[in-house]
């Protein structure tokens, strides 16, 4: 076949008009074989994807996982809700800034009651950070843990540690004997718990001055700073560092994994927020108020229910969480010894009970201008 | 005829223009843009006002583009002293064997820089490579060589090595054999050669090298994570909290902007004083 000039511009055209169509084809597409999910790392592996991949031949499924709580919520706020189907981040943001602003809606309250029936006693309650003022069901629970700080038990006793708390890291003779892991957020919380503040309550001149005070003494005193959890195990390992400020199972559970059962994330005995000194980092999966939705979505969020999903979703490659759902035997049972132990199983309940929820820092902005300025001296 | 082959010229220019301006100027014009925006807005559609930079001078973040400053200059500084023997000979002595070097050395920049500097940090933690080794064999150990500025620095000369390297032996190649000689034949001393012949001839090679090493040092984030354990908060650290964690893109963006006009002011600076022409072999 010999291409003359005139077929081939009247291909172009051709091409050109149909390409000119698809935009408004696609927007009117349907999204019944499409999920998009927005999530914390684990979501996001094979061992959960591909099973639901394999229950929905021909749909294409993808997740991708963010960095930080705030920049996914930006991704949805920057108009990317007709991108996503799930949206999966720490408890205080569904009920406190994507349901207001309208960027996340229910879920079938019929279809999903009854699992937490099966959940842990702190979520079968049911729990209540998953709700609305109006009752609406707006997230499920999954992976959890306590979150503040981390000691390698050879050198600094378990008991010692959550006796002491958060003022072990005060101690003089703690100087350059621990690293800080600088996830920043986190860090202003654990800071105002080691100075007696409630991080989730505004704070007065004097709570500023004491924050400061706090922050300079555990960035002066610290060995190193690093985001990189892998670099702060190994250097607790290797008897660089005794301890780190912030961290728990979620950091921890892969060194334990690995057989050494003497790094341990801590939970402080008591503290300032109605006595308690922990923190409590839960996980919450909502349906984005996507314009176009997938019916996938809450097909997945069923999915991740069953207890070989929730094993999969807990022990994620990287770090390795407990999952609400273990509060039926028949998830637990899927754990064996190492795991369990790999994640503090025997001390859970109790470091649950000495833990506050995860919250919004009540003077976030201010309270990060003094936290970097006393990292940078 | 001359204004005819400039206007060819000007048109041939013309695709690359608009890819640079398209890939290197939009971008930093964006970042230019928002640096002049009200703090934590997120559009660029505000009044201007400066404030960014305020915070710039008021929080003392010019601490942290000192630092990175500093050490960028220490690390330009040492890789030229350890690379000017080596890529002497690569040009001048070596035959075959810089082949070899070469391929080396570009192997290197296959494996991803976190994972070369991980590896170092497996080498010179407590109980590394090196302390574990020195503790078996004395009985005695150190506390790790992790942590401090000096390890930094060395993470630059590290990594940046073949960016000093090989600008430098293409800018000694340069220099003829028969000047040397004839300087040495006129009674110079070595010195007096490597002072008067040598470094000015091979001058727009060390700048390439020296501008090369210094601007990617002084936006480098990786060593001071790494194997600094941000003993220092360098400059590239403090854009990167402000964009993420701080939600405050203007204070980042005012911040990038400070860098980039103190390392363009010195990489402008000091192409205009190396020809390159001479080193692409273009001389008129």
């Amino acid at each position: 076949m010999t291409l003359t000039r005139r077929s081939f511009t009247a291909g172009m055209a051709a091409m050109a008009g149909a390409s000119a169509m698809l935009p408004a084809g696609r927007a009117l597409a349907d999204r019944s074989s499409e999920l998009n999910i927005l999530c914390w790392e684990g979501y996001n592996t094979d061992d959960v994807l591909g099973p639901f991949r394999k229950l929905n031949a021909g749909a294409t499924i993808r997740a991708e996982s963010g960095t930080s709580d705030p920049d996914m919520i930006n991704k949805l706020r920057a108009g990317e809700v007709k991108v996503w189907d799930l949206i999966n981040l720490n408890q205080p943001w569904a009920r406190g800034q994507l349901l207001p602003e309208g960027l996340i809606k229910p879920l079938d309250k019929e279809r999903f009651m009854p699992y937490f029936d099966k959940m842990a006693p702190e979520f079968a309650a049911p729990y209540p950070l998953a709700f609305a003022d109006s009752g609406d069901l707006i997230g499920m629970p999954q992976r959890y843990g306590p979150f503040s700080f981390v000691v390698n038990t050879d050198k600094i006793s378990r008991e010692m540690a959550e006796d002491q708390g958060w003022k072990l890291f005060l101690d003089p003779a703690m100087k350059d004997r621990y690293g800080v892991l600088t996830y920043d957020n986190w860090n202003l919380i654990h800071m105002c718990l080691t100075g007696d503040l409630n991080p989730f309550k505004p704070l007065d001149e004097a709570g500023f001055e004491t924050f400061t005070g706090v922050a300079e003494q555990i960035f002066g005193g610290a060995k190193l700073l690093t985001d990189d959890l892998v670099a702060m195990n190994t250097a607790l390992i290797n008897g660089e560092i005794d301890a780190y400020f912030t961290g728990g199972t979620y950091t921890a559970s892969p060194a334990r994994l690995d057989g050494l059962s003497n790094v341990r994330g801590i939970t402080p005995k008591s503290g300032p927020v109605d006595g308690k000194g922990g923190v409590v980092w839960i996980e919450l999966t909502s349906a984005v108020n996507n314009p176009d939705p997938s019916p996938l979505a809450e097909d997945f969020l069923e999915f991740v229910q069953k207890p070989e999903i929730s094993k999969a979703v807990g022990f994620a490659e990287g770090t390795y969480n407990p999952v609400a759902q273990m509060g039926d035997p028949e998830v637990a049972a899927l754990w064996d010894a190492d795991e369990l132990d790999a994640i503090q199983w025997d001390s859970l309940p109790e470091e649950m009970a000495n833990s506050v929820e995860y919250d919004t820092v009540a003077d976030y902005d201010k309270l990060m201008q003094i936290y970097t300025a006393a990292k940078r001296s | 005829m001359k204004g005819r082959e400039h206007r060819l010229g000007m048109l041939y220019a013309l695709p690359v223009a608009g890819f640079l301006a398209l890939s290197f100027l939009a971008p930093i014009l964006l970042v230019a843009a928002f640096s002049i925006m009200p703090q934590k807005v997120f559009t660029i559609f505000h009044m201007p006002d400066f404030s960014a930079y305020g915070e710039f001078l008021a929080q003392g973040y010019w601490r942290s583009v000192a630092w990175s400053l500093a050490m960028a200059f220490a690390a330009t500084a040492i890789l030229f002293v350890i690379c000017w023997p080596l890529a002497f000979a690569m040009a001048k002595v070596f035959r075959g064997f810089t082949l070899v070097l070469t391929i080396g050395v570009v192997m290197t920049l296959f494996v991803s820089e976190n994972i070369r500097l991980f590896g170092w940090v497996l080498t010179l933690m407590k109980g590394g490579l090196i302390e574990g080794h020195i503790r078996h064999w004395t009985g005695t150990g150190f506390d790790g060589l992790l942590y401090n500025v000096p390890v930094i620095v060395f993470g630059l000369v590290y990594v940046y090595l073949p960016f000093m390297l090989f600008p430098l032996a293409q800018g000694i190649a340069m220099v003829p054999d028969d000047a040397r000689q004839a300087a040495f034949d006129l009674g110079a001393s070595r010195w007096q050669i490597l002072r008067e012949i040598e470094l000015p001839l091979a001058a727009p090679g060390i700048m390439v090298g020296c501008l090369l090493c210094f601007v990617l040092s002084a936006g480098a984030i990786a060593e001071s994570k790494l194997l600094g354990g941000q003993a220092v908060i360098v400059i590239a650290d403090e854009v990167e909290t402000a964009f993420t964690y701080g939600q405050n893109w203007p204070l980042g963006a005012a911040l990038a902007m400070v860098l980039i006009a103190i390392v363009g002011a010195i990489a402008i600076w000091g192409i205009s004083k190396a020809d390159l022409d001479a080193m692409i072999g273009r001389r008129r």
